[in-house]
């Protein structure tokens, strides 16, 4: 770009300062959370809290595992999660190969309207219906329910997130596999996610995500201990115990550890999906 | 389709010579058959998740019926919407809905443009900020609303003790607690969690500029601001309408952060109609009237979108044209 040397350095310098300060905003409360569920009650309970912790301890992780119900939140939401992640993932990878391979068709434009109108339309205002409809499938407080209603947003996501991928593998491949007498079935399978398989994890990775962070539904639909949530779990885990802010933020810190693992895998993909709209904010 | 009848074509014409148009066809029709199987399960899940539902809530906004109570039922009319209207929390609700989303999605997009704009100067360390800056919109909500819960919480909060020793105030405040503070507090905490959105896809538009325009503008002698003014920001204008009007949308929806963090309260001050949706469903279990209040939503959601529809066609059109 054509411009002056000092004007140049200045405007370096403008952005290291926004980009420290905008970083520093983003990251200090997650810090914050890390170093108080470091900290001893003492430590946690002081009139000049710092970011130096003098006595590290675990004793705010060990409360959290061993004597709430922390484990069981835990385990539920991974059962949660993965199991909806599997139900998207079957539904997704043949409607997208659908959409990849015949874009044009009549078929594909209804069902990318249908996808659109489901991952516009927002949870709060279903509420009442979808609770109503889990009664009358007697799927309330169970993981069956979540599990479906989950698909209403991670099913639109991995099949737009999907069809990208299944773009990229070339149409004669197709032909070559149908040549040798491969069933479209098969070619899915034998063929197209070997071959798209960073993708479909990419895909799976997100919608992991999103259903691991849900929770309006998981709030409302849940009402026993045994099928609780990690999101629900974690804000009754606040009113329960009002003072125990050191508990509050290992368990914190554990429920995000899932979540920032898939998200390390997802980081490259994540931009392309962002800027192609398969990702809802 | 149109590849997929060439390719029938073509082994009709090798194989089955004497009929190749019932070869075609049959090939075509099956190739038909598996898209709709494949599709058949999508299908299902959207009729009984979003079309089934969404018929219900209007449906059910006119007539009376109770969660708890099989007995409640008939006809309602407009009594639905009566309730609503007057209920002595409908127009605060309202209210704080529009100052809600108002404050979050112009904070949001101030500091996304900010940092897209700073994450696009040429300099080192770039990935690493992007990295951070990320991170706040990757973590659930829940854990989003307790940490900043602590941080603002006021025996022993870091932000209440940096800023009495700091001078700014002179005693802890009870930013969540208080009617004056809450809304205003639970805001900043949707635009951190939400602005990164913004960033990387304003980044991303920032990106797609092409540099001979910036050069080219140099070369005529426009300044920074100039080139800012004239060339940046009109290759924004489509992303950033989009932006705007989804999360004006999805923030005057959202149940989950005030919920978290001050359930509506103290004393309703912080109450938004996702919230009276909620109220109305699960605590007076009044099934007519929360679907009367998530209708009007839907109404008025339907209606920006349609306006931005037009919007982005015109837009596109004055630039064709």
């Amino acid at each position: 770009m054509v411009v002056g040397k000092t004007v140049r350095r200045l405007q370096s310098a403008l952005a290291y300062g926004v980009l420290f300060a905008l970083a520093t905003f983003c990251a200090f409360p997650l810090l914050w959370m890390v170093d108080t569920a470091l900290k001893p009650l003492q430590e946690i309970q002081s009139l000049h809290p710092t970011l130096l912790i003098v006595h590290p301890s675990f004793d705010s992780f060990r409360r959290v595992l061993f004597q709430t119900d922390f484990p069981i939140y835990f385990r539920n939401s991974v059962i949660v999660a993965a199991g909806s992640t599997i139900l998207t993932l079957l539904i997704a990878i043949f409607a997208a190969y659908v959409l990849s391979r015949f874009a044009r068709s009549t078929l594909s434009r209804t069902l990318t309207s249908a996808l659109l109108l489901s991952q516009m339309i927002p949870g709060v205002l279903l509420l009442v219906p979808l609770y109503l409809l889990m009664r009358t499938l007697g799927l309330l407080s169970s993981y069956g329910g979540l599990i479906i209603v989950y698909c209403t947003f991670t099913v639109p996501l991995c099949v737009f997130m999907l069809k990208g991928f299944f773009d990229a593998i070339p149409g004669e491949i197709e032909q070559a596999a149908e040549m040798d007498g491969c069933s479209r079935v098969g070619f899915v399978y034998r063929i197209l996610l070997p071959l798209s398989a960073p993708g479909v994890l990419a895909a799976g990775a997100f919608a992991f995500i999103n259903a691991w962070n849900e929770f309006m539904f998981a709030y409302v639909f849940i009402n026993d201990e045994a099928h609780r949530t990690l999101t629900p779990g974690i804000m009754m885990f606040r009113s329960a115990h009002v003072t125990d802010w050191g508990g509050l933020m290992a368990a914190s810190v554990l429920a995000v550890v899932p979540v920032a693992a898939c998200f390390l895998y997802l980081q490259r993909f994540l931009i392309d999906g962002l800027t192609s709209g398969a990702v809802k904010g | 389709m149109k590849s997929l009848s060439g390719m029938a074509a073509q082994s009709g014409m090798g194989a089955a010579r004497k009929a190749p148009a019932r070869a075609a066809a049959s090939r075509v029709d099956r190739a038909r058959r598996v898209a709709l199987l494949f599709t058949a399960p999508a299908f299902a899940f959207f009729i009984l998740l979003s079309v089934y539902p969404l018929l219900r809530v209007v449906w059910q906004s006119l007539r009376y019926a109770n969660l708890v109570n099989p007995s409640v039922s008939g006809f309602a009319g407009l009594d639905n919407f009566r309730t609503i209207f007057e209920d002595d929390d409908f127009f605060p609700a309202l209210g704080h809905t529009a100052l809600w989303t108002g404050l979050s999605v112009i904070g949001e997009y101030c500091l996304g443009l900010v940092s897209a704009l700073a994450l696009n100067a040429k300099i080192r360390g770039r990935g690493l900020f992007r990295a951070i800056i990320i991170t706040p919109w990757v973590i659930p909500i829940v854990v989003a609303g307790m940490n900043w819960s602590w941080i603002l919480t006021p025996e022993y909060g870091v932000l209440n003790l940096w800023l009495v020793r700091l001078g700014v105030i002179h005693e802890p405040i009870a930013w969540l607690g208080r009617p004056d503070t809450a809304l205003l507090s639970v805001t900043l905490v949707n635009i951190w969690r939400s602005f990164p959105f913004y960033t990387i896809s304003l980044l991303a538009a920032l990106q797609a500029v092409p540099s001979d325009l910036h050069e080219a503008a140099a070369l005529d002698g426009a300044g920074s601001w100039a080139r800012f003014r004239f060339v940046t920001l009109p290759h924004l204008r489509t992303v950033s309408l989009t932006l705007i009007v989804m999360h004006v949308v999805w923030t005057a929806v959202n149940f989950d952060f005030i919920w978290v963090m001050t359930q509506g309260g103290p004393l309703n001050s912080s109450e938004t109609l996702p919230i009276m949706i909620y109220r109305y469903a699960m605590q007076s279990f009044d099934v007519g009237a929360a679907c009367a209040l998530a209708s009007m939503m839907m109404g008025f959601m339907a209606t920006v979108f349609f306006v931005q529809y037009y919007a982005n066609q015109r837009l596109g059109a004055a630039r064709t044209s």
